[in-house]
C-alpha cells in the first residue's frame, strides 16, 4: 500500500490554489497495483482551450491568390541580345637567347688536296655513276646505315647561368659543325678528338694532357677555330717553345686555313707592335720573347686576350720562375695549358699549372686529394692504349752491349779515378760531384775520345745498313750535341741529317722536310732538348736512344715523335745500354721511375712519392752513401730548353 | 661575305615542346643558319591549361596550345625571323594560319613524285594544304641547305635545352 501512495504522490501535485492536480499520464489499471483497498482519487478536468501564436508570413494568402497572366506578342525577326563567353588565351612569358655573330673570313684560294690527308668526303671516281638526285647512299643500297655517334658539347660545371648552359646545349654536334660545310676539315678527327675539341670549347680553364702523339695540336687549333668562328674569341695568344714555332704555323695552315695568324718575331718595336695590332685573331709567340716583351710594357698596358694557350706547359712547373710569373700575369679570359707530361717529377708540379688556369688561388697548395678532385674537372688526359687500340704497336728492345777493349779501359780508369776523387772529398762531397762523374762515364760509353772506339756505333751501323736497304727511316736521340756531331760524319753513308740546338731555327724545317721526302736520307740525329717535343715524324719506323735521359717522360716524348697518329707500321725502339757500366744502373732507376709515373697518372696509392732521384739514389750509383740531406733534389741536367 | 649576303642566307626555325606532368608544356623555337648553327633561341615558361580549357577544347587542346598559344607567341617574339618553320607533328601545321611564314612537317619519302612534298637536306617536307605557294618559296632557297643536313637533329637540342630550363627555378608557370 505504501507503494501505491508513493506512486500517487508523484503523479498528484498541489496546484497554486492548494488543489491537488493530477499530471498525466492518465491512470490506467496497469499503472497501479490492484488491491482490495478503496482509493479515493480527486480528478480534475484541465481546460482544452490552449492559446497558440501564429506568424503572419503571407504565404498562405499568396497561395490562395490566382496568378496573373498577361500574354504578349513578340516578333520572331527581332534582334535578341545573347551574352557570350570565350576562354581567355593563357598568358605566355618567354625567355630568349641570341647567339654572338660569327666571324667570317674571306674564302681561301682553292688548292690541290694534300695526298697525305684523308678528306672527309673523298671525291668519287669518275667511273662511279652519279647518285640520283634526292637519293642518299643508304636509300640506294636499300639498307639503314648505322648512324655514327655524335659528339655534343656539354656545358661546363662552372656555367651557372641558364644563358651559358643553353649556349653550349644548343650548339650543333661537332660532327655536323665540322662536316666540311661551314668549316673545312682536311681530314676527319677521331672520336676521342671530337670529344677533346668539345671539351676545350666549353672550358675556360683547361689542361689538355693527352699522351704525346694523340693530336693535342689539332684539337687545340680546331677548338680555337670554333671559338673564333662562333664569336667567342677574337684575340688568341698561343705560347710555345721557340723550336715549335714552325710546327704550329704548319698545323694552323693545315687545320684552319681560313684563320689568319701572326708569329711574334722581329726586333723589340716590331714585336710590341704585333701584340697591339688589331684584327689578328691568333698570335703565336715563344716563351722567351714573351717574357721579355711583357716586361717592356708598362704595368696594365699589355693587351688583353680572350684566350691564352700554353703549349708544353710544363715550362711553368716552377711557380717562382720568371716564365711562370709572366704567363700568370697575362691578361686573359680563358686559359688553356697543353702538356703530355703534367707531372714530370712531382705531383706538386700540377699546382703550378692549376694556378695558371686559375682554378686555385695564387700560391695555393692543394693537397693530393684536392689535386685529384680538380683533375676530374679541369684535366682531360687520354692515353694511346685507351683510344688508339688499332694503332701499330711500339716494340721496345734493350740492346745490352759489351764495351770495346779501348772503351772498357778508358771507362774503368775514369770510374776508378772518379771514385777515388769522390772519397777524397770526404764531407765536401755533393750530388753535383757525383753527377759530373756520371756524365763523364756516360760519354765514354757513347764513344772513347781517345781511341774513337764505340760499341754502340758498331751496333748502330749494323742496324742502319739493314734499315737503309729496306728504305726505312730512323731517328736517333742523344743527350749531347757533341755526340750527335761525332755520329753525323760516321752515319754519312745513310744520309744522316742533324737536328739539334746548334742548328739555326730557319734551317730546321727544311731539314725535317728533307728527311721526310728524300729517299736517301735514312737517319735523323736529334738531341732530346730540341727534338723531343712537338714534331711529327710518324713516317719513321725506328727510334734509337743512343744514351738515356734522366726522366722517362722525356724519353717517351722523344719516342712518340715517331709512334703517333698516322704511323702506318710498328715502331721499333732500341735502347743502347752498355753492360757493367753506369748505364745499367741508371736503367734500373729509370725503370722504377717509369713505374711510379704510371702509378701517378693512374691515380694509384703512391702519389706522395717523389719521382726525382734523391741524393741517396744518385750516391747509390757508386755505392756511396749520401753525406748531406735526405730530401729530394733534382740532379739531372737542365730540362730540354729551346735552342 | 657581306652583311647583305648573310641576311639572305636561308634561316630555319625549329619549333618543339616538352611536357612536364606538373608544370605543363614548355615550347622552344631555335633559329639556325642553313648549316644548323644557332642564331637565336626563344622558349616559353610552362603553360598549363585550366580545367575550363581542358573541357572546352577537348582533343584540340594540344594543337591549340602548341600552335596558337606557344608557336605564335614564339614566332612573334623572335628577332631573327626564320624563312621556314619546321615542326615534328603534322597536327601543328595549322600554325601556318596564325603566322605569315611557311610551316612544314616531316613526312616519309613519297613512293612516287608528289608535287606537294619537297626534299630539304635529308628529310622530306609537307606544307599546309591551303598554302601551296609555300613549297615554291622554300624550294628557291632549299638548295642552300647541304644534302647531308639532318633537319631532325636540332629538335634534340631544343628538347635538351627545354629540359634544362625546367630544372631551374625560373621555370615558373605562367
Amino acid at each position: 500500500m505504501d507503494d501505491v501512495t508513493e506512486h500517487v504522490d508523484r503523479l498528484v501535485t498541489r496546484s497554486a490554489t492548494g488543489d491537488d492536480v493530477v499530471r498525466g499520464p492518465h491512470f490506467t489499471s496497469d499503472a497501479l497495483p490492484v488491491t482490495d483497498d478503496v482509493i479515493t482519487v480527486d480528478c480534475i478536468s484541465p481546460s482544452l482551450s490552449v492559446s497558440t501564436d501564429v506568424y503572419a508570413a503571407g504565404l498562405n494568402s499568396a497561395l490562395q491568390r490566382w496568378s496573373k497572366v498577361e500574354p504578349q506578342s513578340v516578333s520572331l525577326n527581332a534582334i535578341v541580345n545573347v551574352s557570350g563567353w570565350k576562354p581567355p588565351k593563357p598568358k605566355v612569358l618567354t625567355f630568349g637567347l641570341t647567339f654572338p655573330e660569327a666571324v667570317t673570313f674571306l674564302p681561301s684560294a682553292e688548292k690541290k688536296p694534300d695526298e697525305d690527308l684523308r678528306p672527309i668526303a673523298p671525291p668519287k671516281p669518275e667511273s662511279e655513276p652519279a647518285t640520283p638526285a634526292g637519293s642518299t647512299e643508304a636509300e640506294l643500297l636499300g639498307v639503314e646505315m648505322p648512324k655514327k655517334p655524335l659528339t655534343r658539347i656539354k656545358p661546363p660545371k662552372d656555367a651557372l647561368s641558364l644563358e651559358d648552359r643553353l649556349f653550349y646545349l644548343l650548339q650543333p654536334p661537332l660532327q655536323t659543325w665540322l662536316a666540311g660545310q661551314e668549316l673545312i676539315m682536311p681530314f676527319e678527327p677521331f672520336p676521342y678528338q671530337y670529344e677533346g675539341i668539345g671539351w676545350l670549347f666549353s672550358h675556360s680553364s683547361a689542361l689538355l694532357a693527352d699522351e704525346m702523339g694523340l693530336g693535342k695540336t689539332m684539337q687545340t687549333i680546331t677548338a680555337i677555330r670554333l671559338l673564333v668562328r662562333g664569336g667567342q674569341a677574337r684575340r688568341v695568344l698561343l705560347v710555345c717553345p721557340k723550336p715549335l714555332l714552325p710546327n704550329w704555323q704548319r698545323e694552323f695552315r693545315t687545320w684552319a686555313e681560313e684563320l689568319p695568324f701572326v708569329v711574334v718575331e722581329g726586333d723589340t718595336d716590331r714585336r710590341k707592335l704585333t701584340y697591339t695590332m688589331p684584327g689578328v685573331p691568333v698570335l703565336i709567340a715563344n716563351y722567351e720573347s714573351l717574357v721579355r716583351d711583357f716586361a717592356a710594357f708598362n704595368e696594365g698596358e699589355f693587351p688583353k686576350f680572350d684566350l691564352v694557350v700554353l703549349d708544353e706547359a710544363q715550362r711553368i712547373k716552377n711557380r717562382t720562375s720568371r716564365t711562370a710569373e709572366t704567363m700568370r700575369a697575362l691578361p686573359r679570359r680563358r686559359s688553356w695549358a697543353l702538356t703530355g707530361t703534367p707531372i714530370e717529377n712531382r705531383p706538386e708540379e700540377l699546382g703550378a699549372l692549376y694556378e695558371f688556369i686559375e682554378v686555385i688561388p695564387p700560391n695555393g697548395t692543394p693537397d693530393l686529394k684536392q689535386l685529384q678532385t680538380l683533375a676530374k674537372e679541369f684535366i682531360l688526359r687520354r692515353t694511346k692504349d685507351l683510344v688508339m687500340k688499332d694503332m701499330p704497336p711500339r716494340l721496345d728492345r734493350d740492346e745490352i752491349l759489351e764495351l770495346s777493349p779501348g772503351q772498357r779501359y778508358a771507362y774503368d780508369q775514369a770510374e776508378k779515378e772518379g771514385i777515388v776523387h769522390l772519397n777524397e772529398l770526404g764531407d765536401q762531397i755533393s750530388v753535383q760531384h757525383v753527377f759530373e762523374l756520371v756524365l763523364r762515364l756516360k760519354q765514354i760509353t757513347n764513344w772513347d775520345p781517345l781511341t774513337n772506339e764505340s760499341t754502340k756505333l758498331d751496333r748502330l751501323d749494323a742496324d742502319m745498313e739493314e734499315i737503309a736497304a729496306s728504305g726505312g727511316k730512323a731517328i736517333l736521340f742523344s743527350q749531347w750535341t757533341k755526340t750527335i756531331d761525332w755520329l753525323a760524319s760516321r752515319m754519312e753513308p745513310y744520309g744522316a741529317l742533324v737536328y739539334h740546338g746548334g742548328v739555326p731555327t730557319k734551317q730546321r724545317e727544311p731539314i725535317l722536310d728533307q728527311f721526310k721526302h728524300d729517299p736517301d736520307k735514312h737517319i735523323l740525329l736529334m738531341s732530346y732538348g730540341t727534338g723531343a717535343v712537338g714534331l711529327n715524324l710518324q713516317f719513321a719506323g725506328y727510334v734509337f736512344l743512343y744514351d738515356r735521359w734522366w726522366n722517362p717522360a722525356i724519353e717517351d716524348q722523344a719516342i712518340n715523335r715517331a709512334h703517333r697518329i698516322g704511323c702506318k707500321s710498328q715502331v721499333i725502339v732500341t735502347r743502347f745500354i752498355c753492360k757493367d757500366t753506369i748505364e745499367e744502373r741508371i736503367d734500373r732507376v729509370l725503370r722504377e721511375k717509369r713505374e711510379l709515373f704510371a702509378t701517378i697518372l693512374g691515380e694509384g696509392d703512391n702519389l706522395n712519392r717523389s719521382l726525382s732521384l734523391n741524393a741517396s739514389e744518385i750516391f747509390g750509383l757508386f755505392e756511396l752513401k749520401a753525406r748531406h740531406g735526405k730530401g729530394t733534389r733534382t740532379i739531372g741536367p737542365k730540362p730540354p730548353e729551346a735552342a | 661575305m657581306s652583311v647583305k649576303d648573310a641576311q639572305d642566307q636561308f634561316r630555319l626555325g625549329f619549333l618543339a615542346a616538352v611536357e612536364d606532368a606538373e608544370r605543363g608544356v614548355v615550347g622552344g623555337l631555335l633559329v639556325t643558319n642553313r648549316f644548323g648553327r644557332p642564331l637565336e633561341f626563344q622558349c616559353t615558361t610552362p603553360v598549363k591549361p585550366n580545367r575550363t580549357q581542358q573541357i572546352l577544347y577537348g582533343p584540340t587542346l594540344r594543337p591549340y596550345l602548341l600552335a596558337e598559344v606557344i608557336g605564335r607567341t614564339l614566332l612573334d617574339k623572335v628577332s631573327v625571323k626564320p624563312h621556314l618553320v619546321l615542326i615534328e607533328a603534322d597536327e601543328l601545321l595549322d600554325l601556318r594560319t596564325h603566322v605569315d611564314m611557311p610551316v612544314a612537317s616531316f613526312v616519309a619519302k613519297p613512293a612516287k613524285d608528289d608535287e606537294s612534298i619537297l626534299r630539304v637536306g635529308q628529310q622530306w617536307l609537307a606544307f599546309h594544304a591551303e598554302y601551296a605557294v609555300d613549297r615554291t618559296a622554300v624550294q628557291k632557297r632549299a638548295s642552300q641547305v647541304p644534302d647531308t643536313a639532318d633537319l631532325k637533329e636540332p629538335f634534340e637540342r631544343i628538347r635538351e635545352a627545354l629540359t634544362e630550363t625546367l630544372k631551374g627555378p625560373a621555370a615558373r608557370s605562367a
